[in-house]
């Protein structure tokens, strides 16, 4: 995949809408793709990442066994980091590992919901009365974009514009994160592989 | 005189809205920005006040056609909303038989553009008059086929709607465009061969009245009267009456300059609907890219769904990566951190442009430092040097998990400035470890 030269690598805290406050001089944010790319951030998050699974591996109990859900989320939220807080989606990770459950229990009053309502039955008997071609599609590509939105973390309640905003940005992100952990799993499988190796000779040669 | 004086009157104020251009004065403004009313009926003070509009209308005909590139008008064509009922139809045919008697001021042809025009100034609903429009257009045309004056009038016609729908008011997007179009219509216009036809009058109306957007497609439209009755009352949506007061002011304002498009209306909620909409495709468009395999693709459903599959699968590697990582060894050796270092550099090298890491390290290795430990000191001398801003405590090396999780601090607090870092913390330790991960002995892990 090509990459693009960093036309702004530092994700610096200027705030991406420029619509917002017409005067500010602050560019444009640079799109998802170049600012996701750069080496810098590559950079970033594989110290993060490491910085992170060091963490998780200190923290895990005794036995020494780190859950990859562990790994995982500690994986997720080096990468939210990564962003600085500036998407969504990124402050959604980092805020949601805390509470987690008492957001829910709050918002449901108590009672956590375990089963989500099958909303899905009701559009059908709707699609029924409104046959037209145009509202089955815009029934269907709202469908899309509130799945979009439960994917993305933190954007369930998004208008469209910003959800598809918020989207380009995490897939991005998810990409970057893929390839980083990939390298680093290569690397670390392969120091394991030639480790052993080395164990084993060096057994052999005590033993000879 | 008195007949065309009433009919002039008639067309201009049977017209809900008189027109307000820029170089009108006050007292026209003022009739201009009035709502839809019903029209007033035809009296002695009705005559005087369009006796001044003629004479206005002269002024402005002249104003417009010297500035039709100057583009300040918000005499704009592109509001023909205002109903004309069937008596301006008659008016206006009467109009052109005035024509070659006695329109006594030269800007006559101008005037009758005008007086249509005027009608276009209405505010939004109605619909009729931009049919009647394209009809006054048309019949001034076919009048005008046995006269010269006919045929500048259909000159003015292009050219001054042409300047009056050089500036949409608000609506300023790009005026270029639109006065380019402007500029090849009235040199168009008054080079007239086809003038006397109704097609091209009708023509030279309707892009006058939409100013900018889809030429092409609005010039076949024009070719159809009754389409042009359609486009008209497009056209007529197109302005309410909040348009024609800021056409009037033309105050700079706040709000996002959206230039109405051709054949589509533009009343401030179908005009806010579409800035929603362009925006919702742009956003789609970049998705579009950074999807793989979704160029092929059409249609915002199917973009879509191939979307979350993409995001689905993309959690799904990270999932499985995690795994793998989990379960690998991370044993304190140099050569691993060699080897990661070199691995690093080769990932680096693959996928960024500049290849940061040194190539030695003589630190010594901390019992609890391992190659992720490495990895960790060359990526922050490295990021060190990329970034300034993000400067980490590094305090040669000794990696104790107090040092690692200040920095998970520092960074923390650098980017959230909340206090819930000990919460993250507090979080990432409380991760119950699930037994998944294989406890066989190559979990040995040391760092």
């Amino acid at each position: 995949m090509a990459s693009i030269p960093s036309s702004s690598s530092s994700p610096s805290p200027s705030q991406p809408k420029a619509r917002k406050k017409p005067g500010q001089t602050t560019s444009p944010p640079p799109p998802p793709q170049t600012k996701w790319r750069t080496g810098t951030q590559e950079r970033l998050y594989s110290r993060r990442l490491v910085d992170a699974l060091q963490a998780t591996r200190d923290r895990a109990q005794p036995p020494e066994s780190v859950g990859s859900r562990a790994v995982k989320e500690a994986a997720d939220s080096a990468l939210a980091m990564t962003a600085r807080g500036q998407s969504r989606w990124s402050r959604a990770i980092l805020f949601n590992r805390n509470s987690c459950r008492k957001r829910v229990l709050v918002k449901a009053g108590g009672k956590i919901r375990r089963h989500r309502r099958k909303h899905q039955a009701i559009p059908p008997a709707m699609e029924g009365a409104g046959a037209t071609s145009g509202v089955l599609k815009e029934r269907k590509v709202k469908e899309r974009l509130k799945k979009l939105g439960r994917i993305v973390p933190g954007c369930k309640k998004l208008p469209a514009a910003t959800l598809l905003e918020e989207a380009a940005d995490y897939v991005a992100a998810l990409e970057m994160q893929v390839r980083t952990m990939r390298v680093l799993a290569e690397a670390l499988s392969a120091a394991a592989v030639s480790v052993p190796e080395e164990e084993e000779m060096e057994i052999a040669e005590q033993g000879s | 005189m008195d007949t065309d004086l009433n009919s002039i009157s008639y067309l201009s104020l049977n017209y809900d809205h008189q027109p307000v251009l820029d170089h009108f004065d006050s007292a026209l403004s003022s009739i201009v920005s009035s709502p839809s009313t019903a029209p007033p009926p035809p009296g002695p003070t009705n005559s005087l006040v369009i006796r001044e509009l003629i004479g206005r209308l002269g002024t402005i005909c002249n104003n417009n056609k010297s500035l039709a590139a100057g583009g300040d008008h918000s005499t704009n064509t592109s509001c023909y909303s205002t109903p004309l009922s069937s008596p301006p139809k008659s008016s206006l045919h009467s109009i052109p038989s005035m024509n070659p008697n006695s329109m006594p001021f030269p800007p006559d042809q101008g005037f009758t553009e005008r007086a249509a025009r005027m009608s276009c100034f209405g505010s939004g609903p109605h619909m009729a008059v931009s049919g009647q429009l394209s009809r006054v257009s048309s019949s001034q045309s076919l009048m005008d086929a046995g006269m010269t004056g006919g045929a500048q009038l259909e000159g003015e016609l292009t050219v001054q709607e042409s300047g009056g729908g050089a500036n949409n008011g608000r609506k300023r997007k790009a005026g270029v465009k639109g006065k380019g179009k402007e500029a090849s219509l009235a040199s168009s216009g008054t080079a007239n061969s086809k003038m006397s036809e109704e097609d091209p009058s009708a023509k030279r109306c309707k892009p006058d009245c939409k100013v900018g957007g889809k030429k092409g497609g609005v010039e076949e439209k024009n070719s159809n009267s009754s389409e042009n009755n359609n486009d008209d009352r497009e056209n007529k949506n197109e302005n309410d009456s909040d348009n024609t007061d800021s056409k009037l002011a033309e105050p700079p304002k706040d709000y996002i300059h959206v230039r109405a498009r051709r054949g589509q209306a533009t009343d401030s909620h179908s005009l806010a609907e579409r800035v929603r909409r362009e925006k919702i495709s742009e956003r789609m468009k970049l998705l579009q890219d950074l999807v793989p395999g979704c160029n092929k693709v059409t249609g915002k459903a199917v973009m879509l769904d191939e979307i979350i599959n993409y995001v689905q699968s993309l959690q799904h590697q990270v999932e499985f990566l995690s795994m793998k990582l989990a379960t690998v060894d991370a044993p304190e050796d140099c050569n691993m951190d060699n080897l990661l270092r070199k691995d690093m550099h080769q990932a680096c090298d693959r996928s960024m442009q500049q290849a940061v890491y040194p190539s030695a390290f003589p630190y010594p290795n901390q019992p609890q430092a391992g190659p992720l430990n490495s990895l960790l000191t060359a990526n922050s001398i490295s990021n060190m040097g990329m970034q300034p801003a993000s400067n980490l405590p590094f305090d040669g090396f000794g990696n104790t998990s107090a040092q690692i999780g200040g920095f998970w601090e520092d960074d923390l607090q650098s980017v959230v400035q909340m206090g819930f870092v000990q919460n993250q913390e507090g979080a990432l330790s409380s991760q119950s470890f699930q037994g998944s991960g294989p406890s066989s002995s190559d979990m040995k892990i040391e760092l």
